[in-house]
């Protein structure tokens, strides 16, 4: 697209020219046309980035103009000019996207002022709230070319079908209580390729409700086998929102960390599609960009009267389409109906987003505080159908069941959903998003940011499910948006499609471990040494966290408490709190456990590097630093000075007692130690972890200080760090998240726009500040 | 050692317990291979006092049985709550609505001057309760969940989040588009939804959520078309217990 293009289109001469001059003066590249004609022929051959338009035209007017803008290139920002305005010209101009309409007798810097506006707001990268690096994509991603198209009659596609009925399974669209749902079907006529739109998204085709991850066996002959079931399948009558949904499904699944059970399922499966040309009345696809698609299908039909138009997507559906008789290429007419029918399909929506879709990342990051929030939340049942029957929703539980005879289990994945009560809430019994409105806020954060950020793909596709679903009538992302909406616009990024990955079949399935040795170190907490069955290291990074299982139990999170540069072998200091943690304690030396990972960033060793590093640790905030301290102290010349500030609440919850003791005589580190509450064996500080900072030289240019303890901590550390203007770059912290999953896919360890397994759980408190769920 | 099991039953149906017995042959075989069941008045004659895991079933109607149920926590190492009436005191507490006596004549005529009731309450209005398997009945697998995850020493995962969400799992089309009203949204689920599934709706049998937006759903009920009185007729069905001590 040229940039700052515009295109007037006005049949008075006068009007035409003396704009075109104002905004060439201006700056602007400007092109005519003097009829709705012209201007749509031009359309059709270039690009532009605002089309200033007369509604009153002879022939094509321009309400008919806009209807094709906005079918063709949507992305095209139009501004209305008129003599003769009227309440229901400028209402429909502006549902068919337009920005804004001026009233002539123009007034050219208002126009101007109106076309810089639009522009400013328009193709800015997304705002981006967090410093958070961009993972590089790996290079399994291609962008698909232009489809072919053909006619098939309506016969043949009945043949069609009832030979694939014959070859494999065939899930299609059926009608069931008056609403229509996917089922399989035993024929044709079944089948119902008219329909608004189906209760539940296609997804469970790709991602069950519940599915099983691994197969193991318990005890000590303990065994992990990944499992993947996939039958061949093809889906008929997919719509061109769910489509786009199942798009970034296959980013999500696909593109990072793939994921064998999703991508074996992806390429066993066929998508038929079909233009949606009677859409629900709740739906709102055409504002978010989704009521057309141009890939991810392997056919897509349109419905043109006397017979389908389909377009071929893939090798796949050329290959089904060849097997068609009687299959030939379309008539210039029928193309043109092809158009005329999507066109009047466009005409059928009741409802529409009043900004840009692109706007929606800048309007939701400036309304986090907004009252809707809470006010629209109060009649919230936490129900969960909202998540459920939404086509881009994706999160998942992992949990383990056991065979009555104690000995084989499954792994499993479910659904879950962040809109549901427990969804971020930990072993501990801490729940990092409790309160409705905060929930509540979360999914349409994820609907209309979060996810357009992660994985450029919208994260509403405008189907108007959740709308339906929700008996409290709050769900709808289109009310949200609309009720924030404000008036500046931004533009999206590119788009590319995820179309092969190799699968790593062992994501969920974990690596054995030996247990060597335990010590107890409070009644509490013990530390486990562990060394890898294949005999490889671990490979982890200082603060990065792996996922222990015990089979028959479940997974949980937990920092590796040793330093990379003692090799051979790892540990992991554990608090008894939960399920695993409470199997951990049970276990005895020469058992069995299953690790993944490591997972998350770690410390970040090269800002540290060269530094004077200040380490403090609260209590078991000591577990994932001491494999920092350890770090540092085998790496002692990497690093300036190095002190070490540890404060636990009472002489009894001391940890690692020898390597205190070793800490405080040590010359390569200065160490200094608190409890909260003394006692007579006590001879030490007493007072919180704070009253120790006074006690250390601090130079703000070249100290980093490492923070790690309970939520709590954090807030009065920094405020003495900041009294000693360390900037908020150099203080770096580890949070605590239900991490489940461990390769940002499952949701539960999201804080605002972060997955903490993956982008976590160290940040710097200048990124932090960015994250308002965070602290 | 084999942990010993014990099936007791207050007032109640008895279905409960009937419905444990609804386990597969292979699996009756596993459930006996992992614990000794020393107690079942449905299945065997046998009888021992001595047992580490008490299933409870039925509400408690009259005084005699508070003492009993008092004694099997003195025994039991745990207790477990089955079905719906010893988990939230279930349909008995519809009679708490009246008085006593009007109870009684309505259920025994000339008679109740023989019998002796009190309100009808749960398990846990009694003693202390370790877990629960809810329903009317209650899923099968669920009482065998509640057993594995007590043998494997772990915490039973039973979902905190309400009936809606294995409704949408197992595709229906919703009861509100269908023209009827249903307790699904405050229910707590883990029955997979099995009535809507059916073609009724849910009746709340497994009782509330830990935190059910009540109010909201009165609002819905009513959208829907019912009647302040009939609102609370669906709450009554189950959940007198909670409504009439809150």
């Amino acid at each position: 697209m040229l940039e700052n293009s515009v295109l007037i289109v006005d049949d008075e001469p006068i009007v035409r020219e003396s704009i075109r001059d104002w905004l060439k003066d201006a700056g602007y590249q400007v092109a005519t046309a003097e009829s709705g004609e012209e201007a749509l022929e031009m359309i059709e051959r270039q690009d532009f980035s605002v089309v200033v338009l007369d509604i009153r035209l002879p022939g094509q007017t321009g309400i008919t103009v806009l209807k094709e803008v906005k079918a063709q290139r949507p992305w095209i920002k139009s501004i209305i000019i008129t003599a003769y305005p009227s309440a229901e010209t400028t209402a429909e101009a502006k549902k068919l996207g337009a920005i804004d309409y001026l009233i002539k007798p123009l007034v050219p810097d208002d126009l101007e002022r109106l076309i810089r506006e639009t522009l400013d707001s328009v193709g800015r990268e997304p705002t981006v709230t967090t410093e958070v690096e961009v993972r590089p994509k790996p290079p399994a991603v291609e962008v698909v070319e232009v489809k072919k198209s053909f006619i098939i009659t309506k016969e043949n596609l009945k043949s069609m079908v009832e030979s694939l009925i014959k070859e494999t399974e065939v899930v299609g669209v059926k009608s069931k209580h008056g609403k229509y749902v996917y089922d399989r079907i035993a024929g044709f006529k079944e089948l119902c390729l008219d329909y608004d739109v189906t209760v539940m998204p296609p997804t469970k085709y790709l991602l069950p409700a519940k599915e099983i991850l691994l197969k193991f066996k318990l005890g000590d002959e303990s065994k992990v086998e990944p499992v993947v079931e996939t039958i061949p399948r093809a889906i008929i009558g997919v719509h061109p929102y769910d489509i786009k949904a199942i798009e970034l499904l296959d980013e999500v699944f696909m593109a990072t960390n793939p994921d064998p059970n999703y991508i074996a399922r992806r390429q066993n499966t066929t998508i038929i599609g079909v233009d949606c040309l009677n859409p629900s009345p709740k739906s709102f696809a055409p504002s978010m960009g989704t009521h057309l698609t141009e890939a991810s299908f392997d056919l897509l039909l349109t419905d043109i009267g006397a017979a389908y138009m389909v377009t071929v997507g893939s090798e796949k559906g050329s290959e089904l389409l060849a097997k068609c008789p009687q299959v030939r290429e379309p008539t210039g007419d029928e193309i043109a109906k092809q158009k005329a029918v999507r066109d009047e399909a466009l005409t059928k929506y009741k409802l529409s987003l009043d900004v840009p879709k692109e706007r929606l990342l800048k309007l939701l990051e400036d309304s986090y505080d907004d009252p809707y929030w809470e006010s629209r939340s109060e009649t919230c049942l936490s129900c969960g159908s909202c998540v459920m029957v939404c086509p881009t929703c994706f999160c998942f539980d992992v949990q383990d069941e056991v065979s009555l005879n104690l000995k084989d289990g499954e792994r499993l994945r479910r659904w879950d959903g962040c809109i549901l009560v427990d969804f971020a809430k930990v072993a501990t019994g801490e729940n990092f998003r409790h309160d409705k409105a905060g929930r509540f806020r979360h999914r349409m954060f994820r609907k209309g940011k979060y996810i357009l950020e992660k994985y450029g793909k919208v994260g509403c596709v405008g189907c108007g499910r959740c709308a339906t679903a929700c008996l409290a009538d709050i769900a709808s992302p289109l009310e949200a948006f609309n009720t924030l909406a404000e008036s500046a616009r931004i533009k999206e990024a590119a788009i590319r499609i995820v179309r092969e990955a190799r699968a790593e079949t062992e994501l969920y399935a974990p690596r054995l471990a030996e247990l060597l040795k335990v010590d107890e170190l409070t009644p509490r907490e013990k530390a486990f040494e562990f060394k890898l069955k294949d005999g490889k290291e671990l490979g982890q990074q200082p603060g990065q966290f792996v996922e222990v299982s015990v089979m028959g139990i479940g997974e949980a999170p937990i920092s590796v408490s040793s330093s990379p540069t003692r090799n051979g072998i790892f540990q992991l200091a554990i608090r008894n709190v939960g399920d695993v943690t409470n199997a951990l304690h049970n276990l005895e030396k020469g058992v069995t456990v299953g690790i993944r990972g490591p997972f998350g960033n770690g410390f970040p060793l090269q800002a540290l590097e060269g530094k004077d590093v200040l380490l403090i640790a609260g209590g078991i905030g000591l577990f994932p630093l001491r494999s920092l301290i350890q770090y540092t102290l085998d790496r002692r010349s990497s690093f300036g000075k190095a002190t070490l500030l540890f404060g636990s609440r009472a002489p009894a919850e001391r940890l690692f007692l020898d390597e205190l003791a070793a800490w405080s005589r040590s010359p390569e580190i200065e160490f200094h130690e608190t409890v909260d509450r003394g006692d007579e064996s006590w001879q030490g500080n007493v007072g919180v972890i704070t009253t120790l900072i006074p006690k250390v030289d601090i130079d703000p240019r070249k100290t980093m200080a490492v923070v790690v303890g309970p939520p709590i901590m954090y807030r009065f550390v920094i405020v003495e760090l900041k009294k000693r203007e360390l900037p908020d770059e150099n203080i770096i912290m580890s949070l605590e998240r239900r991490m489940k999953c461990g390769v940002g896919k499952c949701g539960h360890c999201q804080i605002n726009n972060v997955y903490v397994c993956q982008e976590g759980p160290v940040f710097t408190l200048a990124q932090l500040r960015n994250l308002r769920e965070a602290v | 050692m084999k942990p010993k099991v014990a099936f007791f039953d207050f007032t109640g149906c008895e279905g409960c317990q009937l419905d444990a017995l609804n386990l597969d042959g292979e699996e009756v075989i596993d459930l006996l291979n992992a614990v000794d069941i020393v107690n079942f008045r449905e299945a065997m004659t046998e009888r021992e006092d001595d047992y580490d895991i008490a299933f409870v079933e039925g509400s408690i109607t009259r005084e005699p049985e508070i003492p009993r149920l008092q004694k099997i926590r003195d025994q039991a190492k745990v207790i477990v709550a089955l079905g719906a009436c010893a988990c939230i005191g279930g349909i008995n507490c519809l009679k708490n609505h009246v008085p006593m006596e009007e109870a009684l004549r309505i259920v025994y005529g000339e008679d109740a001057k023989y019998y002796d009731t009190i309100p009808a309450r749960p398990a846990n209005a009694v003693v202390t309760v370790d877990y629960y398997v809810r329903g009317c009945p209650p899923v099968t697998a669920e009482l065998v969940k509640v057993i594995k995850a007590l043998l494997l020493g772990k915490k039973p995962d039973i979902p905190n989040y309400p009936v809606c969400v294995e409704c949408k799992m197992a595709g229906n089309v919703c009861v509100f588009e269908r023209g009827m009203t249903c307790l699904g949204p405050v229910t707590r689920t883990g029955c997979n939804a099995i009535c809507v599934t059916s073609g009724r709706h849910c009746w709340g049998c497994r009782g509330l959520v830990d935190d059910p937006n009540i109010n909201s759903e009165k609002d819905i009920l009513q959208k829907y078309g019912l009647t302040v009185d009939q609102v609370l007729e669906k709450f009554k069905i189950y959940d007198t217990y909670a409504e009439v001590t809150k």
